[in-house]
């Protein structure tokens, strides 16, 4: 088409002056949204770019024809980088992803090699960086499980795929049912042969299905564009993170943003032979031994639910507590769930720390002395176990990241990272999320749905912020406890007692009724604001299927759900959750809430 | 220097496993009639049978040879992998497996033994996506057990999860273009 070259001559120079003359040039229209992303993008990137609006000046229509000459493309936006063509919005957006945009810009732009480094391959870093890859950012995740100091190591996922919720739930249905079995019998099941347990097949099903977690872990990383690194990372440069692999191996990588993730560890009691004798929950789960008679040390939820399933595999238990039980949780449903392991075997030590813990034969198990000395008096006791458990709380891992070298203010005190309300540490491109956060739940399904807000406001203009109120949880104790909302404790101290009304009543499920077990163990209560129309701020129940009955509450409790609500609320009979559509006496009546049995 | 370190130790393994091989071979031998197994085994006898028995027997340090004619053996390493797989003059099956996955465990030794059959003709590379996540990831897996079926270095075919017998048998049958 000679005719329209030579029309065009001048429009066609002033292009390629422009392309000529300008770091990067997007030929765009001004209402167009892929056009304002490709904007943005460069804006992201620091780099300043020439912004033609085709539809604002004067022969903008010749200049796409011209365009189309030259790149065989009309339409906008029409991206050069460095004299080289790019495309439109696809195009770049590609080439950012693959890096040949960064490659382009070379030395004026202050890209990075990702988006998002997120440290830490738990429930919460992997649901953060999966989105944050969903979004077209580019993420790596960096996993590195330091071994235990007996040298137990697991794969990607975290806490709770490999230590925590996962095995723990397995092994207390383990648990649960040895006791089905004896019921069983009450139901007309009969059965001669002694019924034993095996330790071996237990952790081997259980680990297997861990290994099958951490692939499919690994498998949703790849297919979500997710560069995952098995190394050890920590801070040298505000920007830039060193990662050790196994092998001893360092790289560096640098990123825009942060985010932390690496969750806590059990917490050793620092007394002569913690470390060389005792396991904690980090090695409970892959033990290649039935641990036999065990000492737990430590009344968290940890040392009452490995406590509680170990007794319920038959073994001799004995916890051994500073204090209280369950401390941060309503204390009325802390004894509660304590006073029915007692009745099912376990043996509490109370008010009891220990000193030291001696070997007196190694093996699998081994033979261990334990001396511990009183809380209030000067009474010194000894005792023997194959095992001992120390379950005493768990420390942030975020004393060895490199935290220092960047400024991220860490509490002294635990290690626990403060942040705002949007998850941003006091260095503003660095955010935290998950286990290390102070103040904040210590549970998965929190730092997933942390994660993945973080990543949509960090990446997609999302304003949306992770509620960390009226959290639903269970403790899988023997009898399992699920809450939701305040404990009376926290209630009273909030609100003052006068301002509470407290509805409870104890229940016999019924398919507890034929073993004729457990009659008035089960209990529920909730915890009403008499100043705002009687709303439910706190459900506890202690009974079977605590998650399951749960859960649902915890989103009634969401909705704002009133006393007069759950009242008007019809039950499911016969069931154990029922019982919160007929709660009618007070706590402050003193009124009977026992069942009368049959 | 590394390639040698490499091949001894593929070596090792592949010696153990040639001894099991081998033994399922021997036995397949003798379940056969001799009239029928003369026109399939005689095809292939130089490079089957004999040298098979003689790096079994003879475990000197004649290892190209062994590391090349050795039918079923655990990849190493990438290096390994490239070698003995992707630069193999034999079509090869790929297992993917892993020791937490309960079918993997039924379906190993039955592909082993239909990949026995064909003596020689066709390779199988087993490959632990645990211990080598980075070829297992490389190569698509999601699932275990995964088998590719491989030749000169490009995917022939492939599937996810348990087979019977006379599947795999077809399926490597396909592989070798019979």
């Amino acid at each position: 088409m000679p005719p329209v070259e030579t029309e065009n001559g001048p429009i066609k120079a002033r292009i390629q002056e422009l392309i000529d003359t300008n770091p990067v040039v997007i030929f765009s229209k001004s209402y167009c949204p892929y056009c304002k992303k490709v904007k943005e993008l460069f804006k992201e990137l620091n780099v300043k770019c020439e912004a033609v609006e085709l539809d604002l000046i004067e022969n903008g229509s010749i200049y796409q024809d011209v365009l189309m000459v030259m790149t065989g493309q009309k339409t906008v936006p029409n991206v050069f980088v460095n004299k080289t063509h790019i495309g439109g919005c696809d195009k770049t957006m590609q080439a950012y992803k693959d890096g040949h945009l960064q490659q382009l810009l070379g030395a004026e732009s202050t890209a990075y090699d990702y988006d998002l480094i997120v440290i830490g391959g738990g429930s919460g870093g992997l649901a953060c960086s999966k989105e944050a890859a969903a979004l077209g950012k580019r993420v790596m995740v960096l996993d590195y499980v330091v071994p235990t100091p007996l040298g137990t190591s697991w794969g990607l996922g975290g806490t709770c795929v490999n230590v925590g919720c996962i095995p723990k739930k397995l092994m207390h249905q383990t648990a649960l049912l040895r006791t089905a079995l004896e019921d069983a019998r009450k139901f007309g099941w009969e059965f001669s042969e002694a019924v034993s347990h095996n330790w071996e097949t237990m952790k081997t099903a259980v680990n297997n299905y861990i290994g099958s977690l951490n692939w499919g872990y690994r498998v949703s990383l790849r297919d979500k564009n997710v560069e995952y690194m098995n190394a050890y990372a920590e801070f040298v440069e505000p920007h830039k993170i060193k990662a050790t692999n196994k092998r001893g191996k360092e790289t560096f990588y640098t990123a825009a943003k942060f985010v932390l993730a690496t969750g806590e560890r059990p917490r050793y009691l620092g007394i002569p032979g913690d470390k060389e004798y005792c396991i904690t929950s980090d090695d409970l789960f892959y033990l290649s031994y039935c641990p036999g008679k065990t000492l737990v040390i430590g009344a968290s939820y940890v040392a009452l639910e490995c406590g509680g399933f170990l007794a319920g595999l038959g073994l001799d238990v004995t916890i051994m507590v500073r204090s209280i039980l369950l401390r941060g949780f309503d204390q009325d449903m802390a004894n509660r769930a304590g006073e029915h392991m007692e009745t099912h075997g376990v043996k509490f030590l109370r008010k009891f720390v220990p000193v030291k813990v001696e070997q007196l034969e190694a093996g699998s198990p081994g033979r261990l002395k334990v001396t511990a000395k009183s809380t209030e008096t000067d009474e010194i006791i000894e005792g023997e176990y194959n095992t001992v458990l120390i379950a005493v709380g768990r420390d942030a891992c975020t004393g060895a990241i490199g935290l220092d070298k960047v400024g991220v203010k860490v509490n002294p005190k635990n290690g626990k990272i403060p942040v705002n309300d949007g998850e941003q540490t006091n260095i503003p491109h660095i955010y935290a999320i998950g286990d290390i956060l102070e103040g904040k739940w210590e549970l998965t399904p929190v730092a997933i749905q942390a994660g993945k807000l973080l990543a949509r406001r960090l990446f997609a203009g999302s304003t949306v912020k992770c509620d960390y109120v009226n959290v639903p949880t269970t403790v899988f104790t023997p009898l399992e406890y699920g809450s939701c909302g305040l404990s009376e404790e926290k209630a009273t101290e909030l609100h003052g007692e006068e301002n509470l009304e407290i509805f409870h009543s104890l229940f016999w499920p019924l398919e507890y009724t034929i073993p004729s077990r457990d009659n008035n163990r089960c209990y529920a209560k909730i915890i009403c604001n008499k100043l705002d129309n009687d709303r439910v701020i706190g459900f506890h129940y202690l009974g079977p299927n605590a998650g399951e009955v749960t859960q649902g509450f915890g989103a009634a409790m969401k909705c704002g759900i009133t006393k007069e609500q759950l009242d008007s609320t019809i039950g499911i009979h016969p069931t154990c959750a029922e019982i919160f559509t007929t709660m009618e006496v007070t706590k402050r009546s003193g009124g009977d809430i026992k069942q009368a049995g049959c | 220097m590394k390639k040698s370190i490499l091949i001894a130790r593929n070596t090792m393994a592949a010696r153990l496993l040639v001894r099991r091989i081998w033994a399922v071979s021997v036995k397949d031998f003798r379940r056969l009639p001799a009239a029928a197994s003369l026109s399939s085994s005689s095809r292939f006898s130089s490079l089957n049978t004999s040298v098979h028995t003689r790096s079994f027997l003879s475990p000197s340090r004649s290892l190209p040879l062994s590391s090349h004619r050795c039918i079923s053996f655990n990849v190493q390493d990438q290096d390994d992998f490239t070698e003995r797989v992707i630069n193999s003059d034999l079509p090869v099956i790929v297992d993917f497996h892993a020791q937490w996955c309960g079918p993997c465990k039924i379906l190993g030794p039955r592909l082993e033994k239909a990949i026995a059959k064909q003596k020689g003709r066709v390779a199988m590379a087993k490959v632990d996506i645990d211990e080598h996540t980075d070829l297992a990831i490389e190569y698509g897996v999601s699932a275990v057990p995964t088998v590719i079926a491989m030749r000169g270095g490009d995917i022939i075919d492939q599937f996810v999860g348990i087979k019977d017998e006379d599947q795999l048998d077809s399926f490597v049958n396909k592989l070798i273009g019979q």
